[in-house]
């Protein structure tokens, strides 16, 4: 028998609220609650409990605040605005501006942004803001520059369009080399995994067909009472990726659960703390709610591969995860989360205080969250130039037996930089360039085998340009050798095929 | 035990790492070394204690170089650290853990100094005493 979602057949919230008024309310963390389930079974702890208290705190990029400054004397229509020098988006009326989590300081870069700037306000801290005009007959003001505190401000409004990730992908890398991403720093050769969300305490999780959550709920935000406001942003709950858009006073907020961050090379962000409990409506609920790390899988992706289609290495449990150490083949991979579970526990043990004490009583949601929604990808429609776009089809190649001085001469002659070295079969083995070969004569050596590097970087002809120039910057190269699946040289590119064959992002 | 060891200019041309291992027999591993045009410094890691050790860095001293012992390599500031973890997989020697608390735990003595974990860190939270 399928009951309707958002059933309340066990108990209904009018009942759970009066019983918080009386202080009679049963309420556990999430982690009370799969430990009760344990100890009396499922339908028994149903009956018994009426809130789960969840918990998360973790990076969410997609997080900003709405601020109204007020007013000045004569006033001002902001043009472009900055806080402590990031840039703070002015699409709106005359003085109100948002403040967005991955922005950043034009003067210092990645390691100050909209998320530090929200954790300063919160901080109590003093904001430089400075905004131009064009000037206008009722807003004269060209230039303003001033301090300001979460104080001075009329709205501090945070307002996220993705938050709390039901749960996240875990990444390793399989190349070898380090790269810096927003999951982290991931060591060569699957030398350590990481991985976001809390798993048994994650709010959505917990609630996973989405029969509580929904628009309205109130709920434990950045350390102050917030609002779920619809669906996040790539909701995809059919897959276990529901997010949520959520709002709350900032001027409530606390610095320690709402933190501005930077990971290396890739941007800053804000850490945000979000709780929300789930009331035990019925049974299905309270199977999510009991729901353990062992039960919740996520897929092991490799971030090596830079495209929007990582592959999967591994489905992988948070107990497996949380553990610290994840089985690949025979390797025992060190792997350690992103997001604090020691504030996701405060978090679900701070909401569960706020309702013990009664300063906090449950909302049915207006309406519930879509249960199913497609997730598209961007189609670039325009044409983009690939490595076969750009590519020098005619290339000279060179045995490793071949005399250096022979063909010292030809690379002159041709006015070629760079020469694969093939086998008899055509094959990539290595790759000497005319600096190799300068070297080469000065210390008089005599075959291409001696000299030649034998690890070579290499590109594939369907590969987008971008990715191309990325990889010659990370190893300082200045061409790449173009190979076919059975890495036979068709092609070749050079730092000189991409700067004089492409202008903008036009083909010449 | 760990030292930083600042040559004096032109003291990088005499072994006196080898010099060192072979008079001594103290067992020397190198974690970090910085030589160019205005200093060469390196820091080490030493199989000594007590005597052996005062001998040891005695020994480099007669030689010109200014040791320097390493008590601390790194320090997590606690009032930053938001015990997320994101350091601890990087570590290559596993100096730093987690307790069962989910609170990040620091072991100086495993540290070799690499400083993974100093740009792993999304918060900031941790500081370098060496190089």
């Amino acid at each position: 028998m399928s009951q309707e979602r958002g059933a309340e057949t066990l108990r209904r919230y009018e009942e759970i609220n009066e019983k918080i008024k009386k202080g009679e309310a049963i309420v556990l963390t999430a982690e009370e609650f799969i430990e009760l389930v344990e100890k009396s079974g499922l339908e028994k702890a149903a009956k018994e409990v009426d809130v789960v208290t969840t918990g998360t705190f973790g990076a969410m990029c997609s997080s900003g605040a709405f601020l109204n400054f007020g007013h000045s004397e004569p006033p001002i229509k902001m043009w472009h605005c900055w806080l402590n020098d990031v840039p703070a988006y002015r699409g709106l009326a005359a003085v109100d501006a948002y403040i967005g989590a991955t922005a950043m300081s034009e003067t210092k870069g990645l390691e100050y942004g909209g998320g530090h700037v929200i954790e300063d306000f919160v901080s109590g801290k003093e904001i430089q803001l400075r905004a131009d005009a064009y000037g206008t007959d009722c807003y004269p003001r060209k230039y303003i520059e001033t301090t300001i505190t979460l104080d001075d401000l009329n709205q501090a409004i945070l307002l996220n369009p993705r938050n709390a990730y039901e749960h996240y992908n875990a990444a390793t890398n399989s190349t070898p080399e380090t790269i810096y991403t927003y999951m982290g720093t991931l060591l060569p050769s699957y030398g350590n995994i990481t991985y976001s969300g809390s798993g048994q305490l994650s709010p959505i999780y917990k609630d996973k067909d989405l029969e509580t959550i929904g628009i309205g709920t109130r709920i434990f935000l950045g350390g102050g009472v917030g609002y779920i406001i619809g669906e996040g942003t790539q909701h995809s709950p059919q897959n276990q990726f529901s997010t949520l858009m959520v709002q709350g006073d900032l001027k409530q907020m606390k610095p320690q659960y709402l933190r501005g961050a930077s990971f290396y090379k890739y941007g800053t962000t804000l850490y945000v703390g979000v709780g929300i409990p789930i009331p035990i409506i019925n049974e299905k609920v309270a199977a999510s709610a009991a729901l353990r790390d062992e039960d919740i899988y996520t897929n092991l992706l490799d971030y090596g591969v830079p495209s929007r289609n990582r592959p999967t290495i591994k489905k992988v449990s948070y107990a497996e995860l949380k553990s610290g150490k994840v089985k690949l083949g025979d390797k025992d991979v060190p792997s350690s989360s992103l997001s604090s579970y020691k504030v996701a526990r405060e978090i679900a043990e701070t909401l569960k205080k706020w309702i013990r004490e009664r300063s906090f009583f449950l909302s049915r949601p207006a309406e519930l969250l879509p249960n199913y929604r497609e997730f598209k990808p961007l189609e670039a429609r325009k044409a983009e130039p690939r490595v076969r776009d750009i590519m020098t089809r005619e290339v000279v190649t060179a045995k490793p037996t071949d005399d250096i001085k022979t063909i010292a001469t030809l690379l002159v002659k041709r006015g070629i930089d760079h020469l694969p070295i093939v086998d008899e079969g055509k094959k990539l083995i290595g790759i000497v360039t005319s600096w190799d070969l300068a070297n080469a004569l000065a210390l008089e050596k005599k075959k291409l085998s001696e000299i030649m590097t034998r690890k070579v970087i290499t590109a594939r002809e369907d590969e987008a340009i971008d990715i191309i120039a990325q990889r010659v910057s990370r190893h300082n190269i200045s061409g790449l050798p173009v190979v076919d699946s059975e890495n036979r040289v068709i092609g070749i590119v050079t730092t000189d095929d991409i700067s004089k064959k492409l202008v903008g992002r036009r083909l010449v | 035990m760990k030292l930083k060891l600042i040559y004096p200019h032109h003291g990088a041309q005499e072994p006196v790492l080898a010099e060192a291992v072979l008079k001594l027999g103290i067992l020397i591993n190198i974690l970090e070394a910085t030589v160019n045009a205005k200093k060469g410094e390196l820091v080490v890691s030493v199989d000594a204690e007590g005597k052996k050790l005062e001998e040891l860095i005695r020994f480099f001293q007669d030689r010109g170089i200014t040791v320097e012992k390493i008590t601390r390599i790194l320090e997590i500031d606690e009032n930053k650290c938001i015990n997320c973890c994101a350091c601890v997989s990087p570590c290559p020697v596993e100096a730093i853990t987690i307790r069962p608390d989910w609170t990040i735990e620091f072991d100086d003595k495993k540290c070799i100094g690499c400083k993974i974990c100093i740009t792993a860190c999304p918060v900031r939270a941790i500081k370098s005493f060496i190089l």
